[in-house]
């Protein structure tokens, strides 16, 4: 396994690679945070990962920044080894479609399934889109792990 | 709704109750006679909320929380929250504490993966195995209780540092309690490679190779049995793993065989560090200071619990509360394989497989009221208690 | 007088009452014995009494989907068939109170008849637990079955006679796990495969199909069938120990017997681990079977070039 440094050099060459611009910031010293522009970026960049033996994806954390923000976060949180990458995904905040990495990851399921029911964002390509957490009678469009859920089972009213 | 068919009668519903499970799991296992063809599993009737609640509560207060996501983990998960927080905030925690907190982590470990044993010998109707891995299972959460003054959710951590300390006494008990479990444990791996009737349930059961188990991101002893090197304590080393290197315990076979092998091997290498770690303590202070609101920032913080990495993703927006804590536990990485292992197996052979799921329970309470014939009830405490169970029998204390 | 004397032995003894009461206390021995084995205390002495009694007094849930006069039949069919065998087997170092030539065939099919009932039970539900253990059930019996029976037959062979109390008589004087170990051995692990002991409780693998056959059972049935299996378990040992072991031909010679072949039960339970039921039926079919002829052959040769 290389060390994190070649690994955060990897990863920032590949993100220069791409045609249009891509942000990256390191933030720590073993860690590497790439700013994706769009959905559509996203699996080609895994794909590039994987083809480093970088692509061990440890999970997917969806981030409310607030209401007035108008859009969700999705990071994608590689771990190989001693580094971490970080994939970080702006979708808007209704309707957001992002491309499913169970083809390439199959063990991305859980992670997206979790992110589906929690945040609402829909995976496109997911087979089992199935609740994995939540109750069966959880009523739709309620998503409890954005921020304007009071916790008890109501959207908050403004 | 579909018509019933045939396929769908011989389903055998594992879960969400079933003596197989020690926690709520639903697994959905479609048999054609004792052949498994279909799995699938549902989760989440033990979900609590707790990635929601963190958001409502301040530091200092969710790390009890998240002490509470595991009963048998619940240090490592406080562990992994306290390095987060303590990176967040850029305070320096003294060396002392950052050895006591691997001295707690490896003496859970033990605890977990002597815990694991009961179980998978639980799992293949060999119940002797059970009780005697349990037996000695109780002379580690006495040491834990004696260092931190719990069995359970020992909660040795702070942020900031440690709130327990080992003195002379302590680290001798310490000792002798783990020279007392590594001759168990010989004996242990001795039964566990050798046993015929075990080996015929274990061997070649569940088998998953290297490739196998790094497309399906299986994680801890699960994936070490399989040959792959993941093992955060070695690749990223935290707390006080750099001073104290680990040798990561593998193995190639990746059957059920080999799983119980490395979490065998894997005791010895806990019981050596446990020592190396009591003879080589830092002196000095055990916590330092914790601002109380937290800088803003984002940090990922891993560490390896017993069943594998545990991944802990902190947000601060620069308050008292936490604007965002995700944990990611490692049964999750590790069910994706289990539910595409079970396939093609015998069915006898799924609750085996489905023991990579390691069972949380908790602890009972200290005192239990006894009613004797003639004598009105009396309350016992934990020595009578004790004697009673434990040490009757050929007085095993190691 | 007749009349009188067969009230007795249905009623009291050798069936009936004293067979039930002597069940229950060996069913104590045996869990008391794993328990120590296990480093575990184990149940006091009343125990399974007091698992009986609480169990007689539940609430009998029936099921829906199969059939009810069934459900609650099959557990009195089962013990009832257990009861009578013991009235053609020296219970207690006395003599059978019936006996007749043939008499070992009938009382090794009673015997079955009680695991079939089992089956029967399982097979008449709609539950999956059930359904799975009742498969098994029903092919552990066709497992052990064909060599504890040519087991059995090994003494038989010897003594020239199919009479239990013959046997018995024959074996007296002539300690046959001395000339037929094998048929010992296949003898006590069949017995254990026929209670559906460890390693042989595939049938109700708690952890796989929570308790097999019998998961639908709550109250009576489930009192019943265990009383079943306690009584399966007096009448096997006492089988095994008056044909292999010299015979038992006093109560204490009985107990002495009986109880050394139950503690080498719950050593062997306390050893190995559970087989699964492919293995099962590959043990008996592969190795029980093929060794139990070879041992069977023996004799026959022996007794023919003797003579």
């Amino acid at each position: 396994m290389p060390s994190p440094e070649q690994i955060l050099q990897i990863v920032s060459e590949l993100a220069a690679s791409w045609t249009w611009k891509m942000e990256t910031r390191q933030p720590e010293p073993n860690r590497i945070d790439v700013v994706l522009p769009s959905p559509a970026d996203l699996v080609p960049f895994v794909v590039g990962l994987r083809v480093q033996r970088l692509g061990y994806l440890s999970t997917i954390t969806g981030l409310d920044p607030g209401v007035d923000s108008g859009h969700l976060e999705l990071l994608y949180h590689f771990c190989p080894g001693p580094a971490v990458i970080n994939l970080r995904l702006t979708v808007p905040r209704d309707g957001a479609r992002v491309p499913t990495l169970t083809e390439i990851i199959p063990s991305a399921e859980s992670a997206e399934r979790e992110v589906r029911e929690m945040f609402g964002v829909t995976f496109d390509g997911l087979r089992n889109a199935d609740p994995l957490y939540l109750p069966d009678d959880w009523p739709a469009g309620v998503y409890p792990l954005r921020k304007d859920f009071d916790g008890n089972g109501r959207l908050k009213l403004a | 709704m579909e018509p019933r068919s045939e396929t769908e009668r011989f389903t055998v519903p594992i879960g969400p109750q079933h003596p197989a499970l020690k926690e709520p799991g639903h697994f959905r296992i479609s048999v054609e006679g004792e052949i498994v063809t279909q799995a699938a599993v549902r989760l989440g009737y033990a979900h609590r909320g707790i990635e929601k609640g963190a958001e409502g509560r301040n530091w200092i207060r969710n790390q009890y929380l998240v002490e509470r996501i595991c009963g048998i983990c619940s240090h490592i998960h406080a562990t992994a929250y306290c390095l987060g927080v303590e990176r967040l905030a850029k305070v320096e925690v003294p060396p002392r504490a950052q050895v006591i907190r691997v001295l707690v982590a490896e003496l859970e470990r033990i605890h977990s993966h002597l815990l694991w044993i009961g179980v998978a010998g639980h799992e293949a109707g060999f119940d002797t195995l059970f009780m005697y891995s349990w037996r000695d299972r109780e002379a580690i959460m006495d040491v834990l209780e004696a260092l931190t003054g719990n069995r359970v959710n020992y909660s040795a951590n702070v942020l900031g540092g440690v709130k327990c300390d080992v003195d002379d006494a302590l680290r001798d008990t310490i000792l002798r309690t783990v020279d007392g479990l590594e001759k168990r444990t010989e004996h242990y791996l001795r039964v566990v490679t050798t046993d015929a009737l075990f080996l015929q349930r274990t061997r070649g059961i569940g088998v998953m190779t290297r490739a196998q188990a790094e497309v399906l991101g299986a994680v801890g002893p699960t994936a070490r049995a399989s040959g792959v090197e993941r093992d955060v304590r070695v690749e990223a080393p935290y707390a006080a793993y750099p001073s104290f290197p680990v040798r990561i315990v593998t193995d190639t076979r990746g059957d059920l065989e080999a799983r119980v092998v490395v979490r065998v091997r894997e005791l010895f290498e806990c019981y050596r560090l446990v020592r190396e770690i009591l003879d080589h303590m830092p002196p000095g202070e055990l916590h330092g200071r914790m601002p109380r609101r937290i800088p803003e920032g984002e940090t990922i913080s891993r560490v390896e619990a017993p069943r594998g990495e545990l991944f802990y993703f902190l947000k601060s927006n620069g308050s008292d509360t936490p604007e965002r804590v995700r944990v990611r536990t490692p049964t999750v990485c590790n069910m994706t394989s289990v539910v595409r292992l079970v396939v093609g197996h015998q069915l006898a052979d799924v609750p085996m497989i489905l023991a990579g799921i390691d069972p949380c329970f908790s602890c009972n309470d200290r005192v239990i009221d006894v009613e004797r014939k003639g004598r009105a009830a009396e309350q016992w405490t934990w020595e009578q208690l004790r004697a009673y169970g434990v040490d009757t029998y050929h007085g095993h204390r190691p | 007088m007749d009349t009188v004397r067969n009230f007795f032995a249905l009623v009291l003894f050798p069936s009936g009452l004293f067979l039930l009461a002597a069940s229950l206390i060996y069913e104590w021995v045996d869990r008391k014995l794993l328990a120590q084995f296990q480093n575990r205390i184990g149940p006091r002495w009343f125990q399974p009494f007091a698992d009986v009694v609480k169990l007689l007094s539940k609430e009998e849930v029936v099921p829906r989907g199969g059939s009810s006069a069934l459900f609650l039949g099959l557990p009195v069919i089962g013990l009832a068939a257990a009861l009578t065998a013991a009235l053609y087997v020296p219970l207690a170092g006395l003599a059978p109170s019936f006996s007749f030539t043939g008499d070992l065939i009938v009382t090794i099919y009673l015997l079955s008849v009680l695991t079939l009932c089992m089956g029967l039970a399982g097979s008449n539900t709609i539950g999956r637990f059930s359904l799975v253990g009742a498969t098994r059930t029903l092919t552990q019996l066709f497992s052990y079955e064909a060599p504890f029976l040519l087991a059995l037959l090994g003494p038989a062979l010897v003594a020239g006679s199919w009479q239990i109390s013959e046997i018995s008589q024959y074996a007296q004087s002539h300690w046959l796990i001395l000339t037929q170990p094998i048929g010992f051995i296949v003898a006590v692990i069949g017995l254990m495969g026929k209670l559906e002991l460890p390693p042989f409780d595939a049938p109700e693998a708690e952890t796989e199909i929570v308790a097999g056959a019998l998961t639908e059972y709550s109250g009576r049935g489930l009192a019943l069938f265990r009383l079943g299996k306690g009584v399966e378990m007096v009448i096997g040992l006492t089988l095994v120990a008056a044909f292999f072991l010299g015979g038992v031909a006093t109560p204490l010679l009985f107990l002495v017997k009986t109880l050394g072949l139950l503690v080498v039960v719950a050593g062997l339970q306390a050893l190995l681990a559970r087989l699964r039921i492919d293995q099962t039926v590959g043990l008996w079919w592969r190795y029980g079977v093929l060794l139990v002829f070879v041992q069977w052959l023996l004799i026959v040769v022996l007794r023919e070039v003797r003579l």
